[in-house]
């Protein structure tokens, strides 16, 4: 369950990103947050994950109170979520399978056991054969599904993808898309910005409409107006 | 599920990206090496100007020498005279032959230089070393001394530490500023040596803290990094004032034979632990000092 109650959020230099949110996401759900350019989509998710503080208000995630929660206790909070950003972020000079890998090291888990959940998991986005290949030798997205198998890597509860398909073509986003939705099927609760109407639309699940930092409507199985 | 993070991990992406940084590496290494070799032999320096003194006011002592052509019996008269002035402890005399003994003893390996002399031709005279009972009788004595019948010359040791002394003091103040402006420069260094090894994986770094590693996990290699820069600039400094070392007491003896050098095998391990510890404390103080801006910013 995440919850936002009442949250606002101003940058030091004086913008008002959030204005008082009020949203409730329930486990396993998958929604759409929608808006214009600098509505304060992307600011939800830097309070989302803890990469900035809210101004007021309270945001919990499961088990964790954010405007509570202690520097030290972040990391292991993390790992409850798995992120993707519209530039992909891999490693060029790592292969795919150390990608992922990658994301499973840096957290303790056991050789043993990363070598038996990596291919696993990019058989759930699709790329079993890719392992060995460097992300420069794939398409864009297909680099995002290695994004999303990072992401899944640490098997997290909520799954934040910030304008996934922002850079790649449109068919390729169907891919994506498609594959949100089946980790979402998978029961992980799944939390989509985007700016692609037609998406949005053709999926028809819950949008959250963002502007100027408020939430100005929040439909289940919705339209982008 | 357990957790593991293994040592080597955090040592071979220390080293990796030492190697990396290579340029800067090499620096910091290096400057870090010079502090602590200057390190090292002022400390040596002291430590035998500490002994030295020592022994020289262990001494206590005032030399009274005789005349060259006095008599059995003027010298004996000279003895008595001297045991009856305020302050001293004892007289002991050195007759020109235990003198001579004495000199061919210190020349050490240059014996052959008086081999030609005997107690024929022995051009030393009839000394008495004085032990005073405090420091301030010295002067008063050493004015008695020198107006004495039959005493041709006096010489007080203690004039001589003194001004050891003295020259102790006034290059102590030096050394130390010239060690800490020294140390301000190579923390300086190592910390933009570390600042580039982060700069060079911010990437991963902010990968790593998306997926939840813990901020141990992510710091410890630039830690380790300040560690192996200390650990090979002390081990170089160690073999650099081994060498140096060396090479002055083998110029110093064989030119003063009253400075007595402190072997460096009985130093050996003292002058190491205290490079390693003070290696590693400056390379850990510059990398934490790195991270902890990197962190803030
Ligand atoms: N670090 C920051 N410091 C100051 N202002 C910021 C910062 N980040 C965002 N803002 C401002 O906060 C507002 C909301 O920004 P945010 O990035 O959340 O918008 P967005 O909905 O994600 O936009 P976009 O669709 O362009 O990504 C904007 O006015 C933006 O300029
Ligand atoms: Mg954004």
């Amino acid at each position: 369950m995440i919850e936002f109650r009442n949250v606002k959020k101003h940058y030091p230099n004086g913008t008002v990103a959030l204005d008082g949110v009020d949203l409730r996401v329930e486990d396993g759900e998958f929604v759409f947050i929608v808006g214009r350019s600098g509505a304060g989509k992307t600011t939800m998710m830097k309070l989302l994950l803890r990469e900035e503080k809210a101004s007021s208000g309270e945001i919990i995630v499961g088990d964790y109170n954010l405007t509570k929660l202690r520097n030290y206790k972040v990391p292991y909070y993390r790992r409850e979520l798995g992120v993707v950003f519209q530039d992909f972020r891999l490693f060029k000079d790592k292969t795919v399978y150390e990608n992922v890998a990658f994301a499973m090291q840096v957290v303790g888990t056991p050789t043993k056991l990363i070598k038996r959940r990596v291919p696993a998991i990019l058989n759930t986005v699709n790329l079993p054969d890719k392992g060995k290949n460097f992300p420069s030798e794939l398409s864009g997205g297909e680099q995002q599904r290695v994004a999303l198998a990072r992401a899944l890597a640490n098997n997290p509860k909520i799954i934040i993808a910030d304008e996934p398909t922002g850079n790649i073509d449109p068919k390729m986003s169907i891919e994506i898309m498609n594959l949100l939705m089946k980790i979402n099927k998978l029961g992980k609760t799944v939390i989509v910005v985007t700016h692609e109407k037609a998406l949005v639309d053709y999926y028809k699940q819950r949008v959250v409409m963002l502007r100027d930092g408020k939430i100005i409507e929040d439909r289940v199985g919705g339209m982008f107006k | 599920m357990k957790k593991r993070y293994r040592l080597s991990y955090f040592i071979v992406q220390a080293v990796k990206s030492l190697w990396r940084n290579g340029v800067m590496s090499f620096a910091s290494i290096a400057v870090l090496m010079s502090c602590l070799v200057v390190m090292g032999g002022f400390a040596l320096l002291v430590k035998n100007i500490n002994v030295n003194l020592e022994n020289l006011n262990m001494m206590n002592q005032i030399v009274a020498f005789c005349h060259p052509d006095a008599t059995e019996e003027e010298i004996v008269a000279v003895g008595d005279e001297i045991a009856a002035l305020d302050g001293v402890e004892s007289v002991v005399r050195i007759t020109k032959a235990e003198g001579l003994e004495k000199m061919k003893e210190q020349a050490g390996e240059y014996q052959d230089l008086y081999s030609d002399i005997n107690d024929e031709n022995n051009p030393l005279s009839d000394s008495f070393e004085i032990t005073y009972k405090s420091e301030e009788d010295v002067t008063s004595l050493q004015y008695s001394l020198s107006h004495m019948e039959g005493v041709r010359k006096v010489n007080a040791r203690v004039d001589l530490a003194k001004s050891i002394l003295k020259f102790k003091n006034s290059i102590q103040w030096i050394f130390i500023w010239f060690l800490v402006i020294l140390f301000v420069v190579t923390i300086f260094i190592i910390i933009n040596t570390i600042k580039l090894a982060l700069h060079s994986r911010r990437h991963e770094i902010s990968v790593m803290r998306y997926v939840g590693a813990t901020g141990w996990f992510i710091t410890l290699p630039f830690i380790f990094e300040g560690i192996i820069i200390g650990l090979v600039a002390s081990a170089i400094a160690y073999f650099v004032e081994i060498f140096a070392y060396s090479y002055i007491s083998k110029s110093l003896v064989s030119g003063l034979e009253m400075i007595k050098l402190i072997p460096f095998s009985e130093i050996n391990v003292p002058v190491l632990l205290q490079f390693l510890a003070v290696g590693v404390i400056t390379g850990v103080v510059g990398s934490c000092i790195s991270i902890w801006k990197y962190l803030k910013s």
